[in-house]
C-alpha cells in the first residue's frame, strides 16, 4: 500500500525511506522508460519563488513520463478568495492525481491533503518541512559514503526558520545518524533539542567529528528583524571558512541547500574545496524526486 | 408570576456557608426559603434530588460580538448559549464593532439584553477610545449607563503611561480595570505557543514571557495607581506567582482562568488546523498544572469561559489567518470540573457565582432570602459534546466529541426558568 502523499519524512518508514534512497540511485545510473507515469496529471501549485526545486520536479516529472501543468510563482489565483478545500475539489474534479505544492505558511500541503482526493507532495512549506531536500540531502551522503547510519552529520545555521533542517533532522535520525545543530541561540533555541540531537553552540568543537557539514542561507532580514547584531558577527563563529576548511576530517563533505549567500555562511574557499557536494546534491534531486512521484503511484517497484 | 420550589437538592451557597439537602422557594422573582421541607401547592415544582442547587452562574468573559458580527453570535444567540450552559449572567467585552467606548452603545447592548430575555447581560466598557491604546474613555458616563467593568481585551494597552494614567483617572470609577496580558512585541506573529511543539512544527510561537512580562506590569502599574485590577485568563505557572507577588504587598487584584488552560495543551496543531488557536495560546502540562493548583489553593478568583465565538468559515482558514477563540458557554461547567474533578462543590460555586459577582460588583452569588431569583441546578452526570447543537453561532470548540463529567440541568432567571434539561425556553427565544 502506497503512502497517500509525502508531506514530511516521517509520512515513510525506515523501509520506505530506503527504497526511495535506492530506488533514486538506480534512476541515476539506469533512466527509466518515460512511461512510468503516463496519463498522470500532476500540477505544480508554487506560492512562493522557487528556481531549483520547480525546475528540478519539473525535469523529473517529464522523465517519468506525467502530464504537467506548472503554475509558477504568483501567477495562481488558486487559494485566494477560495479556501483550500475548493481548490483541492476543483483540481481533482480535473483529474489531477498529483498536487506538488510549495507555500510560504508552515501546514499549508497538510491542509491541502485533508480535502485532495489524490497524492500530495510537499516541496516546502514555510518553515515546516522539505522532505524531497532531505532525501536529495541523504542520498548524497550515501553516494559518498554508502550508507547514511552512524554518520556525523552537523547542520549549521538558521535552524529555527529551516524547513531543509527539520526534515533533514527527522530523516537523518530515521536512518541512524548522528546529528548535531549548530548555531545561535536565537536561532536554534533549546528547545529544539530532540531525542538523539545535540546542540551545539561551538562549531569550531564539532568540525574535526563531523562526516557532513550542512550550512543553511543566513538571510538579511534577520538582522532587521533583531535576530543577529550583523553578518559579520555571525560569520565569527559560523561562517565556513579557510580556516575552518582545514579542521574538516579528510573524508568530510560540505552541503548547503542553496541557494547561498557568499561570504555570509561560507566563503569562496568552500567551492574550491574537495569535498564541496553542491552540484551532486543538485543533480540527486531530480532522481529523488522522480522516485517519489514513481513510489506515490506505483508504490514499491519490484521491476528495476 | 408563578412560585417555583425546587425540591430536594443538595444546595451549594458559599455566601451562607450552606452545603446541605434543601427546599428552595422562589416567590416574585426573588428568594422566599431555603428550608428542609416547604410545602407551596401552587408553585411550579422541580425535583433537584440528585443535583446541585447553586446561586446562579456568571461567567465574567464571554464575546457576544454585537454590534458589528453577528453572524459569529448575537446577544440573543449569546444569551441563549449562556443559559443552555447554566449561566445566569454574563459579561460581555467591549471588542465589537465599534468598540463598547460610548454610553449610547452600552445602552444599546443593555437593551438588546433585554429583548433577548434570558440570561443577564452586563457589558465591559472598553479602556481607551476605540481600543485604540491612546485615548481614555470616559469611564463615568460609561459606568453610568451600565458598564461593570473596563478592558481593551484582546488588544491589551501597550502604551504603560497610557495606562497608569487610565487607571489613575479611574481609579474612584466602580469598575475593575480587566487585563488581557499579551505583550504585542514579545507574541509577534504567534500562532501558538512557542515551545518544542511550535519548533517541531516550524510554526511562529508566542512565549510565555509575553504573558508574564504584562501581568507584572499590569500587577505593579494597579499597585502604583490603586485601581483594582482582574488580570484575565491566566495561561502560565508565571501569572500565578506574579499575582501571589502583588498580593503579599497588598496590592487588590483579581484573576481568572479558561476552562482550556486547565487542561488543554500545545500538542493539538499536528494538523495545522485552528480548533485550538486561541489568545493567550495552550500552553503545556507544566503550566496547566500550576493553574489547577492556584485553583485549588484559593490564588484564582473566578473560571470565566473567554467564550469567543466564530463561524467555521473564520476557523478553517490557514493558521496565520484562521480566527482566534472558540465558544464556551455551553461546554463550560463540564470542563472545569474535567479539569479538577475533586473540586470542593463549594469552591466550584465560589468560582462561577460569589466571585463573579463580587468581581464585578452586580447582585448574584447568593441564594439568601430576598435576592433575585438567580439560580443554577447542575449534576454530575456525563454527556458527549456535539458542538454542532450548540446554541451559540459559534460552532467551534476544541471540546468537541469530549464527555464531560458534569451539566447544567436548569437556569432560573428571576425567578423565571431559562433552561431545563438542555432546552432553552421559547417564550424567552422570541428575542
Amino acid at each position: 500500500m502506497p503512502a497517500r502523499n509525502l508531506l514530511d519524512l516521517d509520512d515513510l518508514s525506515g523501509s520506505e525511506l530506503t527504497y526511495l534512497l535506492d530506488r533514486a540511485r538506480t534512476f541515476h545510473t539506469t533512466p527509466p522508460r518515460r512511461d512510468l507515469l503516463r496519463d498522470v496529471c500532476v500540477v505544480n501549485l508554487f506560492f512562493e519563488a522557487s528556481t531549483r526545486t520547480f525546475v528540478s520536479f519539473a525535469i523529473a516529472e517529464q522523465r517519468v513520463g506525467a502530464d504537467i501543468v506548472a503554475l509558477p510563482p504568483g501567477s495562481s489565483s488558486l487559494g485566494k478568495g477560495e479556501t483550500i478545500a475548493d481548490t483541492a475539489i476543483t483540481l481533482a474534479a480535473m483529474g489531477v492525481q498529483i498536487i506538488v505544492t510549495r507555500h510560504p505558511e508552515s501546514g499549508f500541503p497538510y491542509r491541502l491533503a485533508e480535502s485532495f482526493d489524490g497524492h500530495v507532495i510537499n516541496a516546502g512549506d514555510g518553515r515546516h518541512a522539505h522532505p524531497t531536500q532531505a532525501l536529495l540531502d541523504m542520498l548524497t551522503l550515501q553516494a559518498e559514503f554508502g550508507r547514511v547510519e552512524g554518520l556525523h552529520v552537523v547542520l549549521v545555521g538558521d535552524i529555527l526558520h529551516s524547513r531543509v533542517a527539520r526534515s533533514n533532522v527527522l530523516g537523518l535520525r530515521a536512518l541512524g545518524a548522528q546529528v548535531t545543530l549548530v548555531g545561535p541561540p536565537t536561532l536554534l533555541p533549546e528547545a529544539m533539542a530532540l531525542e538523539g540531537v545535540r546542540i551545539e553552540r561551538d562549531l569550531d568543537a564539532v568540525l574535526p567529528t563531523a562526516d557532513a557539514v550542512m550550512l543553511l542561507r543566513i538571510q538579511q532580514e534577520r538582522i532587521a528583524s533583531a535576530v543577529l547584531p550583523s553578518l559579520d558577527d555571525y560569520a565569527r563563529n559560523y561562517r565556513l571558512d579557510a580556516r575552518r576548511l582545514t579542521a574538516l576530517a579528510p573524508q568530510a563533505i560540505v552541503m548547503h541547500p542553496g541557494p547561498y549567500n557568499r561570504g555570509v555562511e561560507l566563503t569562496e574557499d568552500v567551492f574550491a574545496f574537495r569535498g564541496w557536494r553542491y552540484a551532486q546534491q543538485v543533480s540527486h534531486g531530480v532522481y529523488i524526486r522522480m522516485a517519489v512521484l514513481d513510489f506515490l503511484i506505483n508504490g514499491v517497484s519490484v521491476r528495476a | 408570576m408563578r412560585s417555583l420550589l425546587i425540591r430536594g437538592g443538595r444546595v451549594v451557597d458559599p455566601s451562607q456557608g450552606l452545603d446541605a439537602v434543601r427546599d428552595v422557594l422562589v416567590r416574585d422573582g426573588r428568594l422566599a426559603q431555603i428550608a428542609e421541607h416547604i410545602e407551596a401547592g401552587d408553585a411550579i415544582t422541580i425535583d433537584a434530588s440528585n443535583a446541585f442547587v447553586a446561586p446562579g452562574f456568571i461567567d465574567m468573559h464571554v464575546h457576544l460580538r454585537e454590534p458589528g458580527q453577528t453572524q459569529k453570535e448575537s446577544i440573543a444567540s449569546g444569551s441563549a448559549a449562556a443559559v443552555a450552559g447554566g449561566f445566569t449572567a454574563v459579561a460581555c467585552m467591549p471588542n465589537t464593532e465599534p468598540a463598547l467606548d460610548s454610553p449610547a452603545l452600552i445602552a444599546e447592548v443593555l437593551r438588546l439584553a433585554n429583548v433577548a430575555h434570558l440570561a443577564r447581560v452586563y457589558p465591559i466598557g472598553a479602556i481607551t477610545r476605540g481600543r485604540n491604546g491612546q485615548e481614555l474613555a470616559p469611564y463615568w458616563r460609561l459606568r453610568d449607563a451600565g458598564a461593570v467593568a473596563f478592558s481593551d481585551d484582546g488588544s491589551p494597552v501597550a502604551n504603560p503611561r497610557v495606562l497608569r494614567q487610565a487607571a489613575l483617572y479611574a481609579r474612584d470609577v466602580p469598575g475593575a480595570f480587566i487585563s488581557h496580558c499579551e505583550d504585542a512585541q514579545l507574541k509577534g506573529e504567534g500562532v501558538m505557543n512557542e515551545g518544542a511543539q511550535s519548533m517541531h512544527l516550524g510554526l511562529a510561537g508566542s512565549p510565555g514571557l509575553a504573558e508574564d512580562v504584562q501581568v507584572a506590569r499590569d500587577v505593579l502599574i494597579a499597585g502604583d495607581t490603586g485601581k483594582l485590577f482582574h488580570i484575565a485568563h491566566l495561561s502560565t505557572a508565571m501569572s500565578v506567582e506574579l499575582i501571589k507577588f502583588g498580593r503579599a504587598r497588598g496590592i487588590a487584584l483579581s484573576c481568572e482562568v479558561t476552562p482550556h488552560h486547565l487542561q488543554l495543551h500545545d500538542d493539538c496543531f499536528a494538523s495545522f488546523r485552528a480548533d485550538g488557536k486561541v489568545n493567550p495560546p495552550l500552553r503545556v502540562e507544566q503550566d496547566a498544572a500550576a493553574l489547577r493548583e492556584a485553583v485549588r489553593d484559593g490564588t484564582i478568583d473566578a473560571f470565566a469561559s473567554d467564550h469567543a465565538p466564530h463561524t467555521l468559515e473564520d476557523k478553517a482558514q490557514l493558521l496565520s489567518e484562521a480566527a482566534v477563540g472558540f465558544s464556551g458557554l455551553e461546554i463550560a461547567i463540564g470542563a472545569y470540573a474535567k479539569a479538577i474533578p475533586d473540586l470542593p462543590a463549594a469552591r466550584f460555586v465560589e468560582l462561577l457565582s460569589c466571585n463573579p459577582a463580587r468581581i464585578l460588583g452586580v447582585g448574584g452569588g447568593s441564594l439568601r432570602p430576598g435576592s433575585p431569583a438567580d439560580i443554577t441546578i447542575f449534576a454530575d452526570r456525563e454527556w458527549r459534546v456535539s458542538a454542532a447543537s450548540f446554541y451559540s453561532r459559534g460552532r467551534n470548540t476544541p471540546f468537541d466529541g469530549a464527555v464531560l463529567p458534569r451539566r447544567a440541568l436548569v437556569t432560573v432567571v428571576a425567578g423565571e426558568i431559562a433552561m431545563s434539561d438542555g432546552r432553552v425556553s421559547p417564550r424567552a427565544m422570541l428575542g
